[in-house]
């Protein structure tokens, strides 16, 4: 399928990419440190039936994802019809009164959603988790693909594959589709964002205006960016990389020094789209995610096409015996943490921990999910010469324009240490490109 | 029923020099089923951009800012309200019922409030409204009125562990305590005649009506209150907020008055 050739050359787009700033900052004990996420030349490919399948569930399921939100912040038939209990929302971190009522253009709330799926060794998929807030790392395939072009284009003269670097199109086609009238801007909190490269990257492909808080500014009722010598040019659509949380000081927390003063208020205006809407972290919060496969049955009337990673909520009684009898095959999860913080293998549990946790999960039984464990197909990367297998995953990236709009291609990220089945770049793991043959 | 005039001032003088403001007031009576407004009149001075708005929990508001020097910014708003026009209030977006029975910001419970409701065992009771009224009773035996010991980020949990504080904070105690019974309840922001100064009380939901209770002053609420606004605690209805860069200290004077027609 690759050529031998491309592989020979995996240390060139390394140092390619170390060179274009390709890197990934991360945070731990408190310090921030940047790092080059590393690029194993070996494709993951996905046949084109295959990937056909893949993009049929994806736009089912983001855009049961999008219905959600719209009832949730509105008249929350879901929770009226018991398919979700009222905790699951008002009990969760992610919802946020504040969006009540407010309704984004067009009702598109997730407009960019990174949805991270796994293939079992039963080479079923199973969806694990949604990324509907600021899903980052299409840029990294985007230009891993462009390298390896470059370095090996014999490569892909003989592979009939397609094209991923249309990103850019897709993304200002659903920039473009929101705008209320004016400038399109992506908004990123500054160089030290784990994400910046990226965000660089993006405006760059997309011919997007790259800006931080202070380029912007609220006027009257509307949103504009400030020139170099001081004119207001009228902003309609904001790709923002930065969390609802420090959006706007005037309307969430007041200490953010990288947001816009009431942006948020003409955003309820309906005078600027932001892109994702706030409020969505209701819809990728871990425990939601138990009820996605139920709310594509209940906005839709479909059968889900892909399926759940098999989930327990301790919320149910059943659900907990469930739990209690087979926790060591088991992996629970903090339903507030991200970027594979908070994940714990009932197996890797001592006595006393297990013990413990145990009673905490008796007193906070809303707070956790528990999965089976998927018996993941490893995908080769090459060490050396060597190919070794490791655990991969594939954030698959959906867009909603005027319809929504499957990339593609997507990030496979694998996890460098042979034992971890945790590949979250945040916690220093690799990443590949994603083919998806064209016939 | 009482027709009531209201005046609300405030104003705050830099130090130095402020390059920029930007601020959001919510600080203009609506009329409902209690009271009705006659009249209202809004000054903002100084301000380059002024706007209306809403905010979710249906607060009127008008966000803006100041884009020149500037030395001093206040507001001074006047109006009269009818009040006292009917004992409750008709619950509409009945969306946002959720939002106001689950803990939230200054209003979660920790483990000396859920010891105090436990103590006070208001179950035994029948209605909403029983429940609310007993709870603003026993606060308002148990809770000592005083100033300077709390401030407007103070939660709940920690003014009751003081076991004193103003109005905000016996509203965030009883708005917690009622939640916790399963009752919605909402803090309001408001002015109450002859104060002086910004109130605050609560509203609970009792059938499909929101009554209003006075916890610092132990009361049911019925024509001495103009209500301003509402929302989860405190923070959700502050009336002035705003960010402000440059200008050194900043000195804050607000002045109330509330008068019987």
């Amino acid at each position: 399928m690759y050529d031998l050739d491309l592989l020979e050359h995996t240390d060139t787009v390394n140092e390619l990419l170390a060179r274009y700033g390709v890197k990934f900052g991360i945070y731990k004990n408190n310090t921030f440190k940047e790092q080059l996420f590393p690029f194993d030349a070996i494709p993951r490919v996905i046949e084109k039936e295959e990937f056909d399948y893949l993009e049929k569930g994806l736009k089912q399921r983001v855009v049961a994802l999008n219905l959600f939100l719209k009832d949730i912040y509105s008249e929350k038939k879901i929770v009226k019809d018991n398919v979700v209990p009222e905790d699951f929302i008002f009990a969760s971190s992610g919802y946020m009164a504040e969006c009540e009522g407010v309704t984004p253009i067009k009702d598109i709330y997730s407009h960019i959603s990174g949805i991270d799926l796994v293939q079992g060794k039963d080479r079923n998929w199973y969806v694990l988790e949604d990324n509907l807030r600021v899903p980052s790392g299409a840029s990294y395939p985007m230009i891993a693909r462009e390298l390896c072009r470059r370095s090996s284009p014999l490569t892909f003269q003989n592979t009939r594959l397609e094209d991923n670097r249309n990103y850019a199109k897709l993304l200002r086609r659903t920039m473009d589709n929101v705008n209320a009238g004016g400038h399109t801007v992506i908004l990123t909190p500054g160089r030290y964002n784990a994400a910046y490269f990226e965000h660089s990257y993006l405006a760059e492909k997309t011919g997007a205006h790259l800006v931080n808080g202070s380029e912007l500014r609220v006027k009257d009722d509307k949103l504009y960016y400030v020139t170099y010598d001081g004119k207001l040019e009228r902003v309609g659509a904001v790709y923002r990389r930065i969390s609802d949380e420090y959006l706007d000081p005037m309307n969430f927390n007041p200490e953010s020094v990288i947001g816009i003063p009431h942006i948020y208020d003409v955003y309820r205006k309906g005078n600027v789209a932001l892109l994702n809407a706030p409020g969505n972290g209701i819809a990728d919060d871990k425990g939601i995610y138990y009820f996605v496969p139920k709310m594509i049955r209940y906005y839709l009337g479909e059968e889900p096409i892909l399926n759940n990673a098999p989930t327990y909520l301790p919320f149910y009684e059943e659900d907990m015996k469930y739990v209690l009898e087979h926790f060591e095959q088991l992996v629970l999860k903090d339903v507030a943490e991200a970027g594979g913080y908070g994940v714990v293998f009932g197996s890797s549990m001592s006595r006393t921990q297990k013990e413990a946790f145990i009673e905490l999960l008796k007193k906070e039984p809303r707070r956790f999910i528990a999965q089976e464990v998927i018996d993941f197909l490893d995908l080769d990367i090459l060490e050396g010469s060597e190919m070794l297998p490791r655990k991969a995953d594939l954030r698959a990236f959906v867009l909603m324009a005027d319809e929504p709009l499957v990339w593609k291609s997507g990030l496979t990220r694998f996890s460098r240490n042979p034992d971890s089945f945790i590949v979250n770049s945040s916690q220093g793991g690799g990443f590949k490109d994603t083919w998806v043959l064209s016939q | 029923m009482k027709r009531l005039h209201f005046e609300y001032d405030m104003h705050l003088t830099y130090s130095e020099p402020a390059k920029t403001s930007h601020f959001t007031i919510k600080c203009m009576p609506q009329s409902t089923d209690r009271q009705r407004v006659e009249a209202l009149d809004i000054r903002i001075e100084p301000a380059d951009s002024m706007e209306e708005g809403r905010d979710s929990f249906g607060n009127r508001l008008i966000f803006g800012n100041v884009n020149r020097e500037h030395d001093r910014f206040g507001f001074h708003i006047t109006g009269s309200v009818l009040t006292g026009l009917s004992d409750a209030e008709t619950s509409e977006r009945e969306n946002m019922l959720g939002a106001y029975r689950y803990p939230h910001g200054l209003t979660v419970p920790g483990e000396s409030l859920k010891a105090y409701l436990k103590q006070l065992a208001p179950e035994a009771l029948g209605s909403a409204l029983e429940k609310g009224i007993f709870l603003m009773h026993s606060l308002y035996r148990d809770f000592t009125y005083e100033k300077n010991v709390t401030n407007v980020n103070t939660g709940a949990e920690e003014a009751w562990r003081l076991g004193k504080g103003v109005c905000q904070d016996y509203a965030h105690i009883l708005v917690t305590l009622c939640r916790m019974q399963g009752i919605p309840a909402r803090y309001v922001a408001g002015m109450l005649i002859a104060e002086g100064y910004s109130h605050a009380w609560v509203e609970i939901l009792h059938g499909n009506r929101w009554y209003a209770l006075d916890p610092t002053n132990d009361l049911v609420v019925s024509d001495s209150h103009i209500k301003l606004g509402v929302g989860r605690d405190a923070a959700d209805c502050s009336i002035n907020r705003g960010i402000v860069t440059g200008g050194g200290k900043q000195q804050q004077q607000v002045r109330v008055v509330v008068k019987e027609d």
